[in-house]
C-alpha cells in the first residue's frame, strides 16, 4: 500500500484522476495533497476566515471526489478544474444571507488591502502564481476590484454598481478591460494562458 | 438574447457574476450556438487565472483528516458495492457463457446457413429451369396436424428427388425459446431436416436431407437450437 501511495506521487494529475473515478481514495489524497494550498487559498480568499474557507475546502473536495468522472482534461488542466470547483461552491455559499453579512464587512474591512500594491507584494514561490500576480500588477486598481469583487466575493454586477456606486455599464467595461488585460499580459510575455 | 446582448455579458458569466436568470439566459443562448463555445471557454481560462493570484494559505492537517475520513469509508462502501455486483456477475457468468457460446454458434450457424441457401437459391433457380422442361417432376404435399396446427398451411414443394423447400403460413405461435424442426422419416427413423421460425410469414425453408426413398416428412416443436432425438408427437406430418 505505502509502495503504491509513492508510486502515485510519480502520477499525472489526469491519471490520478481516472484512479479517483475508480474509487480510489489514495489517489484523492495524492491530488489533495498536491492542489490543497491553492485551492486553500482561494477558499480563505473567498470566505476571509478559517472556518469557512475549511467548509468550502470540504465541500468542494467532496464534489472532486463523487464528481471526478466529469473531469474534462480538454477543458483544462485538473488544477484548473479543482479550483473552479471551490470558486463556483464559494459564490454559491457567500450568495447564501448569512455568508453575505460576513463577507459585507470582510470587503469593508479589508478595502485597503485589496490595493495591487499590497495584495502582490509577496514573494511567490510558484512561478505560474508569479505571472498570474504581475499580470494582475497590470491592471488599473478600479478594473481589479471589479474582478475581485465578482470573482472572490462573488457579488453579480448589478450589486458590485450598486456597491461602488457605477453605472452598471462601467461595471461590464471594467470588468471587460481587466480580463482584457490579463490576456493582453501573457500574449505579450508570449506565454500561453495557462488552463 | 442576441449577439450584443452575449458580447455584453460575457465577462461577467465568465467571473460567476450574473445574476441567476441571467446566467440561465446566456447558457441557454450559449447551448444554442455552440460556435461560441471556445470563446467562452479561452475567456474562463483567463478569468481562472486569479485563482491563482490570493497570498498563500496553509490548510490544517485536521482538515484533510476530516476530508478523508468521508472519502475513505465511502471508498470502501463503493468497492464492496462492486464486488457484491462482480459476485453476482460471476454467480450468472456460467450461464452467461453458455448463453454467450450458443449466440456465437448461432451467428456461425446462420452464417453458414446463409452462405448454404445461397447455394440453394442457385440450384433452386436450376431447378425451376429444370420444372420447366417436360421431363423434370415436381410436386407439392400438404402437411397436417391436429388441435393447434389444424389452421396452418403447411407445403413441402419436391424439386426433383433430392431437394425440397417447406413453406409454411399461419403457423400456431410457439414460445420464445421454442422452435419448429422439419423431420424427414426414412425407414421409420426420422432425421433431424432443419429448423425455422415464424417471425415472418409466411416462410419457406430448405430442408436439409434429401427426400429420395423417404416416408414421410414432419414439423415438430422443439427448444431452440433444435433437438437431435425424434419428437414423440409430431405437430404436422405428411407421407410422402
Amino acid at each position: 500500500m505505502a509502495n503504491r501511495g509513492r508510486q502515485y506521487l510519480l502520477l499525472a494529475d489526469e491519471d490520478l484522476i481516472s484512479l479517483v473515478e475508480a474509487n480510489d481514495a489514495e489517489a484523492f489524497a495524492v491530488l489533495y495533497d498536491r492542489h490543497n494550498q491553492a485551492a486553500y487559498s482561494l477558499a480563505y480568499r473567498m470566505m476571509g476566515e478559517r472556518q469557512s474557507a475549511d467548509d468550502l475546502m470540504q465541500d468542494a473536495f467532496l464534489k472532486v471526489w463523487r464528481g471526478a468522472g466529469s473531469y474534462r482534461s480538454e477543458r483544462g488542466s485538473v488544477r484548473t478544474w479543482i479550483l473552479s470547483i471551490v470558486h463556483n461552491r464559494g459564490i454559491d455559499q457567500l450568495r447564501s444571507l448569512a455568508s453575505r453579512r460576513r463577507t459585507q464587512q470582510k470587503i469593508e474591512a479589508s478595502a485597503p488591502r485589496s490595493q495591487p500594491s499590497e495584495a502582490f507584494a509577496q514573494s511567490w514561490r510558484n512561478s505560474q502564481r508569479e505571472q498570474v500576480r504581475e499580470a494582475l500588477k497590470t491592471l488599473p486598481p478600479e478594473q481589479l476590484k471589479v474582478l475581485e469583487l465578482a470573482y472572490f466575493s462573488g457579488y453579480t454586477h448589478v450589486e458590485i454598481a450598486r456597491l461602488l456606486d457605477l453605472p452598471l455599464g462601467t461595471v461590464k467595461g471594467r470588468m471587460r478591460l481587466g480580463l482584457k488585460k490579463i490576456k493582453d499580459y501573457f500574449d505579450s510575455q508570449d506565454m500561453a494562458v495557462p488552463g | 438574447m442576441d449577439h450584443g446582448r452575449f458580447e455584453e455579458l460575457k465577462d461577467a458569466y465568465v467571473l460567476g457574476a450574473l445574476p441567476e436568470e441571467e446566467r440561465r439566459e446566456f447558457e441557454e443562448y450559449l447551448a444554442a450556438h455552440s460556435e461560441r463555445q471556445a470563446e467562452i471557454e479561452e475567456l474562463s481560462a483567463v478569468a481562472g487565472l486569479l485563482a491563482l493570484s490570493p497570498q498563500e494559505q496553509e490548510p490544517s492537517p485536521e482538515l484533510r483528516r476530516s476530508i478523508m475520513g468521508l472519502v475513505e469509508p465511502e471508498a470502501e462502501r463503493r468497492r464492496a458495492s462492486s464486488r457484491s455486483w462482480l459476485a453476482g456477475i460471476g454467480e450468472h457468468l456460467s450461464v452467461r457463457n453458455l448463453a454467450l457460446g450458443a449466440a456465437v454458434l448461432l451467428v456461425i450457424g446462420l452464417f453458414s446457413w446463409n452462405m448454404f441457401l445461397q447455394g440453394e437459391v442457385r440450384d433452386l433457380q436450376g431447378q425451376v429451369q429444370n420444372l420447366q422442361a417436360p421431363r423434370e417432376e415436381s410436386r407439392m404435399v400438404a402437411l397436417k396436424g391436429p388441435g393447434a396446427a389444424h389452421g396452418a398451411q403447411v407445403e413441402v414443394m419436391i424439386l426433383g428427388d433430392e431437394r425440397a423447400v417447406l413453406m409454411a403460413e399461419d403457423m400456431p405461435p410457439v414460445p420464445k425459446d421454442k422452435t419448429f424442426q422439419i423431420w424427414i422419416i426414412d425407414d421409420d427413423v426420422p432425421q433431424p431436416s432443419g429448423l425455422f421460425e415464424t417471425r415472418e410469414d409466411p416462410v419457406a425453408t430448405v430442408i436439409d436431407q434429401p427426400l429420395s426413398g423417404a416416408d414421410a416428412v414432419a414439423v415438430s416443436v422443439e427448444p431452440e437450437g433444435g433437438s437431435p432425438e425424434p419428437p414423440t408427437h409430431p405437430m404436422l406430418m405428411a407421407k410422402l
